[in-house]
């Protein structure tokens, strides 16, 4: 930002346009959940803020034995994880659907146990629901997705704004999740261990059998949204209460289609700060 | 030192600001780059400014469920009963317009000194409450205690002709508020929504949360938390609107549930939601803002 503040009336407008407020007066109003950085680039973007939209869903995590020596998904709880999320994404997009909106952008996904109770979990997505300038995008298409939802996105303001700059529209958040019990040792392989550098296999199993588990889960989400690929995939492997070996695999990221054919970006200018951070 | 009555500010704010009149001395709890921010688009920190009250809460409310129960989770009534829905002979309206009081007597009391040092607008306004001890064991034991509010905050002076009429208040830092004016919106005030909702744990609710449960939602808890976090969403959003904003952006939200025990076999969960940020208004006449980002590539 060059450009000479006084020149453009900062703060004289600023300080005009408060004096002018009156208590009351009817206004359209937006809410969001988005920093002061997010908000200013969504903008640029293209797009409007309509409102923060909340889901959430207060889940029992059912109960599921498993085998000491064997490898196995723990298919209760992997279902337990994603119908809690869906229930909470869900109602996160009626939310912005009742707000007209094309998109929600900034979603965050937590997840909290409770104390209380046994096995309680929260399942919370916040996002800001966001509408466009222009009807359709650049393409022509309408931005909400093939399934009529409004699009979802975990991607920062920032990254939301260089990903339109270089061409793609969001569909969707896709997830791939898989709870996943990896066997423990029998004693005398554990004994056998003892001052050795050797490869573990079966733990190098299981834990190559979860991960491609939750990610081609996630690609099958993609593929129903016919998407073009996944951007900002976060692989996370999640201990959640359940002790040492068993763990969910969580597969998360964005999916999206191209909105021209080229994906050059303005290069970005180099500088050297003056600070480390 | 005579008694102070609690109207307009303390004695000691009151010296506090005789003394900047007389001496001009600036301070400010900004750091370099707020102050860099905030100078870059035409306002000047003018002093740090403080707003507190210590209040007893002795009286939460009823706090009861309204559930008149029978044994183990039968009976009638029941569902979740927000501070603000809820007759006022069950539930915690008024521990939630304590809370009201408190914060918003902080805020008043920091935007009076602000206003005793002609300044346009308070920046970076921190809000905190925390717990003083309880006078007595039985005291600790009801759970009304006292509690301090705090808003510190750096009063900024605008250098322009007009004057804004009330000083504006924001919890963003002098970054942010460069930002947004740079782009065309103008911080006006701090809002804040609380609820309180209580509700009781009925048959259901018991089966759903047990060990053997199997994978289901637990319906009452959920509705619960929905019912507390949309109260404290729609309090935020009424406080903005009556504020006469356009927009406001949410620096934090918070949610707090734990249980009680009202009496035999008789369970109760309580959930808190606060939701904490700042109202705009867009003072741009264009269409579009007037300034826009340059995108760089920081070499580190």
């Amino acid at each position: 930002m060059t450009a000479d503040p006084t020149a453009l009336g900062i703060p004289e407008d600023a300080m005009r346009r408060l004096a002018e407020m009156r208590p009351g007066q009817a206004t359209s109003l937006f809410t969001s959940d988005l920093s002061v950085n997010e908000f200013l680039l969504v903008r640029e973007a293209g797009f409007r803020p309509l409102g923060l939209v909340l889901g959430s869903s207060i889940y029992h995590v059912g109960f599921q034995l498993s085998r000491w020596n064997s490898n196995q998904e723990l298919t209760v709880l992997s279902q337990a994880m994603y119908h809690a999320r869906e229930l909470a994404m869900t109602r996160m997009e009626t939310e912005a659907d009742q707000l007209g909106a094309d998109g929600i952008v900034g979603v965050r996904l937590e997840i909290e146990f409770k104390e209380f109770g046994s096995d309680l979990a929260e399942f919370i997505a916040i996002g800001t629901a966001v509408t466009a300038d222009e009807p359709q995008a650049p393409d022509g298409q309408p931005w909400r997705n093939n399934q009529g939802q409004p699009f979802t996105s975990d991607l920062s303001g920032q990254d939301f704004w260089t990903l339109i700059q270089a061409g793609y529209a969001p569909l969707g958040m896709v997830m791939g999740s898989c709870v996943y019990h990896v066997a423990h040792q029998r004693f005398w392989q554990a004994m056998g261990n003892v001052g050795q550098n050797v490869e573990l296999p079966q733990f190098t199993q299981a834990l190559y059998d979860a991960r491609e588990l939750a990610m081609s889960r996630m690609q099958a989400e993609a593929e129903r949204l016919v998407a073009e690929g996944i951007v900002g995939v976060q692989l996370r492997s999640l201990g959640h209460r359940w002790g040492g070996h068993t763990t969910e695999f969580f597969a998360i990221g964005t999916a999206v289609r191209p909105l021209r054919a080229d994906h050059v970006i303005v290069k970005p200018q180099l500088v050297l700060p003056l600070t480390d951070s | 030192m005579t008694e102070w009555a609690g109207r307009g500010l303390p004695p000691a704010a009151a010296e506090r600001m005789k003394r900047f009149a007389s001496t001009g001395l600036r301070t400010s709890l900004l750091p370099v780059p707020g102050a860099v921010g905030v100078q870059s688009v035409g306002f000047d920190p003018v002093g740090e400014v403080m707003g507190c009250i210590v209040e007893h809460i002795g009286w939460s409310g009823f706090g009861g469920c309204g559930y008149i129960g029978g044994f183990g989770g039968l009976g009638i009534g029941g569902g979740t009963l927000t501070s603000s829905g809820s007759p006022r002979y069950v539930g915690f309206g008024p521990y939630v317009d304590a809370l009201y009081r408190g914060y918003g007597t902080a805020l008043g009391r920091m935007t009076a000194e602000a206003a005793a040092m002609d300044a346009d607008g308070v920046v970076g306004v921190r809000l905190s409450m925390s717990h003083l001890e309880a006078r007595s064991p039985l005291e600790a034991q009801l759970g009304a205690g006292n509690r301090e509010f705090v808003a510190l905050g750096t009063a900024v002076r605008s250098r322009s002709r007009h004057r804004p009429g009330r000083v504006f208040t924001t919890d963003l830092a002098g970054q942010d508020v460069a930002k947004l004016l740079a782009a065309g919106w103008v911080p006006c005030a701090v809002v804040y929504g609380i609820s309180v909702a209580v509700r009781h744990d009925d048959w259901r609710t018991q089966r759903q949360a047990s060990w053997g449960a199997g994978n289901t939602e637990v319906f009452g808890y959920t509705e619960l938390v929905t019912h507390v976090r949309a109260d404290a969403r729609y309090r935020f959003d009424q406080q903005a609107r009556s504020a006469g904003a356009e927009g406001a952006i949410v620096s934090s939200m918070g949610l707090q549930i734990g249980e009680i025990e009202p009496s035999e076999n008789h369970r109760d969960h309580v959930a808190e939601a606060g939701v904490f940020g700042t109202a705009l208004v867009s003072f741009h006449r264009g269409s579009t803002a007037p300034t826009r980002s340059l995108t760089i590539l920081p070499l580190r």
